[in-house]
Parts: structure tokens; sequence; C-alpha cells
């Protein structure tokens, strides 16, 4: 399968992608709010005919994003979060999450100096956990009290970008 | 909003010094959204002034915000009355115009703002965002001049102006302003990422004029001093820039893209068009070359794909045979379940097809001779010969080997009879032999194995709808959907899902309900439009964020976004919807007789009922818990839908003018596909535009001047044509004539036309259904045209399952006492399949994967299999 940075002709491929795979859906706007304040951190994983198979939707966590309670700005250490990566069931055993993440990576750590990246999980998805800590080489960090809209809680997960 | 006082005020306008400044208040007490303290204000200065207009334009605007929008607008009216010469009050309208979505006229709004306030900055930026979205590139530019001479030291108006000659086609000007700002910065931090940015657009501008080597010493120059921090923009732009220059570093600058990124396919494809080779076209000269790059890259990548599958395109005869092998065994022994559709389009090849089954075909032999128990070479997994046979029943079933392939899966699923990926094949082949209902039941099968799996899950939902069974679809749809949405249909219309309503609308109108279907192609509009509308925010969030060229692309995409499939799909359906009603008008009047809901659609109004009385609560408790009044925006908010059934709208009286607005939006966009083509003809015919009906036949052939869907459309306009009382005036009379003339000639007569037709054409069913169905216009006896329509059963006649369900349709429109002989010979035929069983039958089958039995009536309408 192809690998590329995503477009803007991609949006609408990952948006489905994701509501075939994953319980975590959201609108166009937020496709496109990624795609146009952090351009280069996404990318896709198409088949022959262009479809979309898999993507990784990423971001920064910005200064004026954090949460209350955050430590003060000087604290602030610049890191990327993956806001949904998923790669469809008939494309996997490719290394395809893999690869995406490695390529989204590289871009945070060098265009915006991150110095790690984070994720959340369901507790209860298994799969996906392994894959984060297994495959991914993330770390659980902490645990989020009903971090999803129907009250499951979730695991914080980091990797560090430091070499 | 910038105070009003100007020197020349006219009477009416003027306020008492203390009421000016209570007038003041009132646009900062706006600003500030104090909603409630603003409206007192102008309550105060209204008691002593009540025809002050700009008062009561501001008042109404601070109603509409506080959710009184009828009072709001109405107010907004009567103080545009009382001072048209306010920009106020022009501004005040064109904000509420904008609430309402109605660009166009907001933009006039602003505009008449500015003839009375040419420099207020608030209105020039509100205009230029709405030129933007509008497209009016010229307006556009001048705006941006206009706010650029007001504050020139305003990084983003450079930017902006920029832009708007980019946009505007003037790639030259747009270059100038660039160079002129950049020259102009002074002390840029280092790692500035908007900075970057900025210079991967100018540089992108220069690469758009052709000026290669500027752009590459522009590139060279930043990314050295590390002004550009992109580093994969930066390569990607110095492998094409270097290409397009033909210097001898650019092979080193796509090698160094290829160890970057070695599964992304455009940089190998960049890599051999530098050195003359086009991959889509590989010639017996330049093959061994090629091969030989790739095959170097796979050596020195171990871990990538691409160059491997590259290869497979590339190579031919025994030096295919030998790279497929190691292909798929490799592939097999890691157990890839996405190896067939990965391979497929090597088939078109059939030399390679041949070479892939009987290298497949060994490959599961040696694997089975490794599994006997006493076989002494045990070199592969179990899993390995698993795979294998999925792969087989794959290949199988793509060629329309039925049988074999549910054979092939027989023997899979005992050897491992927990692996869901086997009944999903399973399904998928039953689906393709037309067998609806089992390939339901299998991938429900496959569901049950892995039900915290929503890819399975989604497929379940999609192969119900395919049966018909569209409650049955919503239930297991509503296992991931959200539980507290009125629906699962609605959480998916809500997240935008078009392809659950181009299923759930297909399937709707399979069986029978165009109203639904109707309603589900709408919403696929909806999300289009909102798609459309999205962009709206970015027109001014991508400058301030300097993300320049994913912008540009961006207003692209826009421009042509509704030539998605899935947006074309939605609007031919609903336009034969729409035109079938037109012709039919029973058809609605049938549905409104029948408007009483069945029990379920009762169950799901009562709870979106109970949804929606929530909602009220929800309100209600925000009403009294808010400190302060909330702010409703200017935004119309969506209008409940009181026709979720669809019965009022399949009776509307302009059902054409319908479907040819819905048309309009995709025949710009796609004017060459063939079914836009053939719905723009229906109702064009219908609606009496003779000529952009024959422009639309005339696209189309040019397009496939053989297909039979033309073929039926031709004779249909000539004879219309023809059977006018009067001929089509001047101008587009003449050209009317001759557009037919060149498409068919008047020489020859329609029955000539006709058989002529058919002889060139008689293996195709689809091409026979043609022919009959044009016999039957021209009024040949029933038996002739049955007769007809009975060779398409002939051994030598390539018949589809699709159009032999066509085929029975139109034998039962033109009530053929033929249809069961017809229907009892497909399903001979069509041995695995299920569509052509009879009703009793049907009811059996739907009964057994879960369906109810009582919704019968409805099945011997499955018409499409897809």
């Amino acid at each position: 399968m192809n690998v590329r940075a995503a477009t803007v002709d991609d949006l609408a491929g990952m948006q489905a992608c994701n509501l075939h795979n994953l319980p975590e859906n959201y609108t166009m706007k937020y496709y496109l709010y990624h795609a146009l304040t952090w351009p280069s951190l996404s990318y896709v994983a198409e088949d022959h005919k262009g479809r979309i198979v898999g993507y990784i939707l990423a971001k920064m966590e910005d200064l004026e994003e954090q949460q209350d309670g955050a430590p003060p700005a000087a604290e602030h250490v610049p890191h990327g979060h993956v806001t949904s990566i998923s790669v469809l069931r008939s494309y996997r055993r490719l290394g395809l999450a893999k690869k995406l993440m490695v390529q989204s990576q590289e871009a945070m750590a060098n265009i915006y100096h991150a110095s790690y990246v984070s994720l959340h999980v369901r507790k209860s998805n298994r799969a996906a956990l392994s894959l984060y800590r297994d495959t991914l080489g993330f770390t659980v960090k902490d645990s989020e009290s009903k971090y999803y809209a129907d009250g499951e809680d979730a695991y914080a997960m980091q990797l560090s970008l430091k070499p | 909003m910038p105070p009003a006082a100007a020197p020349s005020t006219p009477q009416n306008r003027v306020l008492p010094p203390k009421d000016r400044k209570a007038f003041t208040e009132l646009l900062a007490q706006y600003e500030a959204r104090q909603l409630t303290k603003g409206r007192k204000t102008a309550d105060q200065i209204l008691k002593k002034f009540p025809d002050h207009g700009e008062t009561l334009c501001m008042k109404g605007l601070i109603l509409v915000h506080l959710g009184s929008r009828e009072e709001g607008v109405e107010l907004v009216k009567k103080g545009m009355k009382k001072d048209l010469q306010s920009h106020i009050c022009w501004h005040v309208f064109a904000l509420i115009q904008k609430g309402e979505r109605n660009y166009e006229e907001a933009l006039k709004s602003y505009t008449q703002a500015l003839r009375f306030d040419k420099d207020n900055a608030n209105i020039l930026r509100d205009a230029a965002l709405l030129q933007t979205h509008l497209r009016y590139f010229d307006g556009l530019v001048e705006s941006r001049l206009a706010i650029l001479k007001q504050r020139p030291h305003v990084r983003h108006n450079w930017v902006a102006l920029a832009v708007a000659h980019h946009l505007n086609g003037d790639l030259v000007e747009a270059k100038k302003v660039l160079e002129g700002y950049e020259r102009s910065l002074k002390n840029v931090p280092d790692y500035d990422v908007e900075y970057s940015e900025l210079l991967l657009y100018h540089i992108r501008i220069l690469e758009e004029l052709g000026e290669a080597t500027e752009a590459l010493a522009l590139l060279d120059v930043n990314a050295k001093s590390r002004a550009i921090v992109d580093r994969t923009a930066i390569m990607e732009y110095r492998a094409r820039l270097l290409s397009s220059l033909k210097s001898a570093d650019a092979m080193n600058a796509w090698r160094a893209l290829i160890e970057h990124n070695p599964d992304c396919y455009s940089y190998y494809r960049g890599f051999l068009s530098n050195q003359e080779i086009d991959l889509d076209s590989i010639t017996e000269e330049n093959r061994p070359q090629a091969l030989e790059i790739l095959r170097s890259f796979s050596a020195q990548l171990p871990k990538a794909n691409a160059p491997r599958r590259l290869a497979l395109v590339v190579a031919t005869g025994d030096e295919f045979m030998a790279l497929v092998k190691q292909y798929l065994s490799a592939a097999l022994v890691k157990g890839i379940p996405s190896l067939f559709s990965d391979l497929k389009s090597l088939y078109r090849d059939p030399q390679k097809q041949k070479i892939i089954e009987e290298t497949a075909e060994e490959l599961r032999e040696r694997y089975a001779a490794e599994r006997r128990p006493d076989s002494s070479k045990k070199s592969e997994e179990p899993t390995t010969y698993l795979w294998t046979l999925y792969y087989l029943a794959q290949h199988h079933s793509y060629l329309s080997r039925h049988s074999q392939a549910l054979s092939t899966l027989e023997a899979a699923i005992k050897h491992t009879p927990t692996l869901p990926e086997l009944y999903m094949c399973k399904a998928r082949a039953l689906k393709r032999a037309g067998d609806l209902y089992g390939a339901a039941k299998a991938m429900n099968e496959a569901r049950a194995l892995d039900g915290q799996d929503r890819f399975v899950n989604t497929k379940c939902g999609k192969y119900r709808l395919r049966a018909g069974l569209v409650d049955e679809a919503n239930e297991v749809f509503g296992m991931f959907t959200k539980k507290d949405a009125p629906s699962p249909g609605a959480d998916l219309e809500d997240m935008q899902s078009w392809q659950y309503l181009i299923e759930e609308g297909d399937a709707q109108q399979r069986n029978g309900k165009p109203n639904l279907a109707l309603k589900k192609y709408y919403a696929v509009e909806r999300i289009f439009d909102q798609y459309e509308e999205d962009q709206y925010d970015f027109h001014g969030y991508s400058l301030r964020k300097s993300t320049l060229n994913v912008y540009i692309d961006l207003l692209k995409w826009e421009d042509q976004a509704r030539s998605h499939p899935a947006f074309v799909h939605a609007a031919v359906a609903a336009a034969r919807i729409w035109v079938a009603l037109y012709d039919d008008p029973s058809i609605a009047t049938k549905i409104q007789s029948e408007g009483s809901p069945s029990d379920t659609d009762k169950k799901a109004k009562k709870k979106a009922k109970k949804a929606a009385h929530k909602d009220k609560d929800q309100e209600d408790s925000n009403k009294k818990g808010a400190t302060g009044p909330e702010d409703k925006g200017l935004e119309v908010p969506t209008p409940k839908d009181d026709d979720p059934e669809g019965i009022k709208l399949v009776a509307v009286t302009d059902p054409l003018e319908r479907a040819a607005k819905l048309l309009q939006r995709v025949a710009g966009l796609v004017p060459h596909d063939v079914n836009v083509c053939f719905a723009v003809y229906d109702v064009a015919i219908r609606r009496k535009k003779y000529l952009q009906a024959v422009q639309a036949l005339t696209r189309a052939r040019s397009v496939d001047p053989e297909h039979p869907g033309l073929h039926i459309r031709i004779v249909d306009l000539r004879k219309a044509v023809s059977s006018l009382p009067e001929p089509v005036p001047s101008p587009s009379g003449p050209v009317l004539a001759e557009a037919l003339s060149a498409i068919l000639s008047e020489e020859v007569s329609l029955e000539t036309y006709n058989s002529q037709y058919l002889q060139q054409h008689s293996t195709s069913a689809a091409a026979i259904l043609a022919s009959a169905r044009v016999s039957r216009k021209l009024e040949s006896p029933r038996d002739e045209v049955e007769s007809l329509l009975f060779t398409a059963l002939g051994a030598e006649v390539e018949l589809s399952i699709e159009t032999a369900l066509e085929i029975i349709s139109f034998l039962r429109e033109i009530q053929s006492p033929r249809v069961d002989e017809f229907r009892a010979a497909c399903d001979a035929r069509f041995e695995l399949s299920t569509v052509f069983k009879t009703r009793d039958q049907l009811a059996i089958l739907r009964k057994e994967c879960g369906g109810s039995g009582d919704e019968i009536e409805e099945s011997d309408k499955v018409e499409v299999v897809g």
C-alpha cells in the first residue's frame, strides 16, 4: 500500500475509513482543522485504486490548548498528539500503523520540535492497547476517568521522541 | 463596530450628546456580547427616539442573538427603512443575511455599507471573506488592497493580498507582493513555522510560474539557513525542481526521499521518470533497467513493500513468475489478509492472472502435503495453508467461479472455524453469486466471532441493507453508534456517513419506498453542503496561521467536492426517483394513502419524541441554571424535520425541477459520467428542454457510443423531436437538428437503426434488452419482443444477474405472460442465486437470516444486486 502525507483531497476518505473502523468519529470540520493547522502531520495509506485504507490524524498540543492546571508556559514542552489512527481490518498485518506513525512522528519532531507524542485509548480496547504498547512502543502514563462520551475511562499513553 | 457620527450626519441620525454616548456604549456592549445590557441601552435610546434607525438595527441584532429571531429581523428591517444611508444599518443587515447563509445578499449589503464608510476595516475584512467564499476574486483583490493601504504594518495583510492575486490567477503579482514583503521582514525568530510555511508558499508560486531555477535558489538558501523547517517538504520540492531542471543531482534527491519513506509510490515514480522511465507505459527497451532499479531498492530496503510490488507491474513472463512466487509465499507465510486485493489489479493482464493462479495452486499443494502427518517436512505453519485457501477462494470468486470459491472456503472453515475473515469472504462470494440473504447471514457469523470490531459490524449492516433488511441492519449499526442518539441512523448521519446513507437509500428504493430513499439521498446532499460551508472559517484562519499551500488546496477541493462518487450517486438516484414520480403520480398517491407507519416506525417516532423532549428539558434547565442569557449566535438553527418519512416530499408538484436542481450540481463537475448524462437527459426531455437533452446524449456518446442506455435514448429523442407539432424555433432549433443528425442520420429509419444495433451486440444481454425496449417503443407486437428477450438466455450471451433482473422487470412492465418462465430459467442458470426465487421461497430465506417474514410483499422488488 502507498504511504504518503495526507492532503485535503484525502479527508473524506479518512473520515469514511474512521467511521468504518472506530467508535470515535468526527465531522469534516475537525479533519479540516487538523489539516489547515498542522498540514504535515497526518498521513494516509491507500490501495491501488486510491481508496484510503489507513490513516493517522495528528496534531500538536499547543500552549493555549493546555487544560486548566497545566504547568505554566515556561515549563511547556511542545508535544504531538495522535487524535486518531486506524487501519481497515482487511489491511492489517502489513505494518501500516507503524509506518504511518513513524512518518508522523518524524514530522512532529522535525517541524515542531516535539519531545514526545501522546494519545488516548479506551481501557477496554485491548487490541489497540497492544498495538500502541507492543508494536509502537508507547507506555501508559496516566489514566483519565470518564474521558469518553459514554463514560468509559482512557489510558493516556506517551512515546518519547528524544533520540 | 466603530462609532457612527460623521461630519455630514443626516438629521434623523443625530442624537443629543448624552444619547450619542449611550449609542457608543451600545456598540461596545454588543462587541463584548453583553447582550441584556445592550438591549437595555437600546431601549433607553428608543424611548426618546423611537425612529432612530441605527439603534433599531442594533436592538434587532441583539434580539437575534438572544434567540428572538423573528422579532429581531423585523426590527432590523424597520431600522433599515429609517436610515438607508447608515453603514451600521447595512452592516447589521449583512450580518443577519450571513447568518442565514445568504452570502450573495450579504456581500451586496457589505458593499452598500462600504459606500457610506469606505475605510471601515471590519466591513472590508468581512467583505473579503465573503468574496473569497463566493470566488469573486476581482473584488477580493480590491478589498485586500484597501485593507493593506490602511494597515501596511500588519504582516497578514501582505500575505492576504498575495493570496488574492494568486486566486485571481495573477501569479506574477502574487510573487511581487511576497518578495516585497519578505524584504521588509526583520528579525524572524528561529524555527518560525509560520514563516517556513510562507516561504514554501512562495516557492510553490515560483514553481507554478515555471521559474524552477528561482524556486530552487529560494529553497536552497532558506533550507540551509533553516528558515524552512519542514524537511520532507524541502526534499520533495528539491527532487521535483531538480528533475524539471534536468539536474544531475535529481537522482540523489529522489533516492533520499525513497530512503525517507520507502513505501511512497510517487517517490519511485519520480526516481524512474527522472531516468525517462514511465511506470505506466514500460517499453521492451527500458523494462530491464526499471526492474534492475526496483530490485536494487528491494535489496536495500528489506521492510519496504513498494519496490517489490512495483516490480510485479514491470516484470513479465518468467521474471514475473519468479517474483510473484516470492511475493505470494512471503505474504502467505505472514498471513496477510489483503494479499488478494493487493494483487487483483494485476489480473488485467490475462497472462499474469494465469501465472498467479498456477503459483497459488502449486503453493496450496505444497502446503497441503506438508500438513500430512507422515510428512517429514514441517517447514510452514499450518496457518500458511489456511491463508492460501483464503487467497484462492477470493481468486475464484473474483473470476465468478462461485461454487469453487465456496467449496474452498468450506475447507478453510473446517480447518479453522473461528477466523472472521473466512466468513467475511464467504459473505462476499455469496453476494457475488446472487445469494444476498446467505451473504448477510455469513457476514453476521463473522460479526459474532468478533463483536468488538466495528469494521465487521459495519460490513454486517451493509450486507443486511443489500438484502433489504433495513431494520435488522440498523439493529447492528446501533451497537456502535451513540446511545443517546434518536436512532443509529441519526448518529451516522450526524457523523456525515454518506456511505451509510447511500446504502440505506438504495435499500429503501429496492424495497419500494422511494419516499424514504429520497430522504437519505437528500441527507447526502446536506453533508456536502456542510462540507462547502466548512471552508468559511478557514478563509481568515489560514491567513493568520500562514498555512497557505494547504489552504489553496482546500479551495480547489471545495470547488469540486461534489464530484465525489457518493454525491454523484445520490444525485442520480434521487433524480431517477423524481422522474419515476413524475411519470406515475399513482406512486405518490399510494405512499400517502399507506401513510400509516409500520410498528417499527412508530417505535422510532416515540423514541424521537422522547429525545426531543429531553432536548427541551435540557434547554429549560439551561435557561434556569445559566447566569446570563444564552448567546444563540446569528446562524439560523436547523428547522425541525416535520416530514421524516418523506410522505409530503413525494407529493410535491415540481419533481422534475427538483431533479434538475440536483443534477445541475454535478453535471458540470463530472460531464463524462454516463449515468449523469442519462439522468440529465431523462429530466430534460420531460421538461421539453431538447437542446439540453441532445447535449447530454452527445456527451454520453463521446464516452461510450455503444452503451445500451444511450441506444434507447437516441431513439426516444428522435421520436420526441419528430413528433413535435411545430419545429423548435431558432436559434436552438437548427442546433438541435444538427446535433441530432450527427448522432443518428435522418436517412436511417429507427427500425433499421435498432436491428443494426442488435446485430452488432447480439451476445450482450444488456444490448438485447435495450433493443427490445426500442422494439416495444416502435410498437412491435409483444410476443416478438418476448422472443427477443428470451435470446438473452442463450449460451453464447453474456448475462449478469443485474441484467436478468432488469429483463424480468421489463417483462412485467409489458405485462408479459412469460415472466415466470424467464424467472425460472434464471433461477436454474444462476444456481446459487436467491434473487430469482418465488415469493414464498424468499419469505423462508428472509426469515432464516433473521428478517421478519411479513414484509415479504416487498421482496419481489429486489431489483439490483450490487
